[in-house]
């Protein structure tokens, strides 16, 4: 892990009409960090994931990402979203493409990697999460933790310094959810830059560098997962731990 | 619009016979078979005039496949392009794309048609087949460009979500990855059009474009024989629009194979 951060967000705001989600978060996520984001539903958690690969635009303050200034109209933010894989609670699969083009459209189309050599990549990334022999089948032949695991192959065959999981089990029957946290785990273990918004506290407790928590579109509190899991401050996060654990 | 939204198909085109709809199926069958077999039984029982009839319009068939292709090919390329404008978040193509389907959809084709051919033709002078071929396709393009829209918006957010989130621009996440899946709730709306647009095309005729239904009028009005070359115009036009209706679902079920 570097001590420089390849995520800078400073002091942003984001409203949806009258709500604020976000309001005056700042947060340094350095690389190779794994950062867990929790908090109540509505706390602004996802919709601060969403802002860092500009999929929900902030409307104060900025977001710094591998150097790249988000908020910088000159900057090509789809060169910048090459850098961030994301994973979404739904999978988002494509359906009408099978496991191994998912995972081959982009490369092919905005890296220019050759057919043979983009499917070689893609196979090996399959093998890695398990699921090889589904290559040629489409999406909806698959179960939830089937399909989620394809959407991180998916992610990671763009090859991405960072990845983003928005709460990537929330949709999933709870005996999918284990081997969807074990390819997370598995990808933390190799040094992947991870931000996480998700409701498994035994990850946060496992994986985490940092874990924070959120309510009200705000930052509340901040720590290992030993200090927040042991000794959380401040009365909402006590609050939120009382509930979920 | 909530996907639970209960949808009222109603169409000018013609009943998509699918294969769930046993109803329909029978219906389509009853329709086409019956159809055929009262025109091999009037060729059969009364040869003069019905097999005249029936050898004097091919060309007409021809020519309203003609201006039928044609004009779906520009329908589509107009519905595509107004589709997309009406979805835009840019305020004037949206604006223009929007009003052009108001304008469009607020006149009847019989009028446009005449508009391009008689009104236009004062400026310039417009073959008719040409003439025909405009006005069907600039009609056409408005109806398919809210055929277009509905079918994109058909398609979740997420989608969009997961492909710009990859990397993909705009024009890629479009072309890629929402147009090929909303193809398949298109289709069968298009083909509806592709029908509609065939039988428009019996308006053409008053241009003078030797269509099926021209062919019949100049055989009718040599011959006098008004009933029996209407009754086979009838039927000629029912037969290709049960053969193409049957076509239609038929690719619809080719499409759906990642359901």
């Amino acid at each position: 892990m570097s001590d420089a951060p390849i995520i800078t967000i400073r002091n942003i705001y984001k409203f949806f009409g009258p709500l604020k989600a976000l309001d005056n978060v700042t947060l340094d996520i350095r690389s190779g960090e794994k950062v867990v984001i929790i908090g109540p539903s509505g706390s602004g958690k996802s919709t601060l994931l969403r802002s860092i690969n500009r999929l929900e635009e902030i409307d104060q303050g900025s977001i710094v990402v591998d150097g790249f200034d988000l908020n910088d109209r000159t900057n090509d933010i789809n060169a910048i979203r090459q850098e961030l894989g994301m994973v979404f609670q739904s999978f988002n699969l494509f359906p009408h493409k099978t496991v191994l083009e998912n995972l081959t459209l982009a490369p092919i189309k905005l890296k220019k990697i050759p057919k043979a050599e983009a499917e070689a990549t893609a196979m090996k990334l399959l093998d890695r999460v398990g699921i090889k022999e589904k290559a040629t089948v489409y999406p909806s032949r698959l179960s939830g933790g089937q399909q989620q695991r394809v959407a991180i192959a998916r992610a990671l065959a763009m090859n991405p310094k960072i990845m983003l999981f928005d709460e990537p089990t929330s949709a999933l029957d709870p005996e999918m959810i284990g081997e969807v946290l074990d390819v997370m785990k598995s990808l933390a273990r190799d040094g992947m830059t991870m931000v996480v918004v998700t409701h498994e506290m035994g990850f946060a407790r496992e994986v985490a560098d940092r874990v924070i928590f959120m309510d009200a579109g705000q930052i509340i509190e901040s720590g290992t997962p030993e200090h927040f899991f042991k000794a959380p401050e401040h009365d909402r996060t006590k609050l939120f731990l009382s509930q979920i654990l | 619009m909530t996907e639970d939204t209960i949808r009222i198909e109603v169409t000018d085109g013609a009943a998509i016979p699918r294969e769930k709809d046993k109803g329909l199926l029978s219906a389509w069958r009853l329709s086409f078979f019956g159809a055929l077999a009262v025109i091999a039984y009037l060729l059969i029982t009364r040869p003069d005039p019905y097999l005249r009839v029936l050898k004097f319009v091919p060309d007409g068939i021809l020519v309203t496949f003609e201006v039928t292709v044609s004009a779906i090919f520009f329908a589509l390329i107009l519905g595509l392009i107004t589709g997309l404008g009406r979805i835009s978040q840019n305020k004037y193509v949206n604006l223009v794309a929007s009003t052009y389907v108001e304008v469009v959809r607020g006149i009847p084709l019989l009028v446009q048609l005449f508009y391009v051919y008689y009104a236009l033709g004062r400026f310039v002078n417009v073959p008719h087949m040409i003439a025909a071929v405009t006005a069907m396709s600039v009609c056409y393009g408005a109806y398919m460009g809210e055929v277009f829209r509905a079918g994109i918006m058909s398609i979740s957010k997420g989608q969009t979500e997961a492909a710009r989130s990859l990397g993909f621009n705009r024009g890629q996440t479009m072309f890629l990855v929402i147009l090929p899946q909303a193809w398949r709730t298109i289709l069968p709306p298009v083909g509806n059009e592709f029908i509609a647009l065939l039988k428009d095309t019996s308006l053409v005729s008053i241009l003078a474009v030797a269509d099926i239904l021209r062919r019949g009028r100049e055989f009718a009005s040599e011959s006098f024989y008004y009933f029996e070359t209407y009754t086979m115009i009838a039927l000629i036009y029912l037969v290709i629009t049960l053969i193409l209706s049957k076509g239609v679902s038929h690719m619809e079920k080719r499409l759906s194979h990642y359901v």
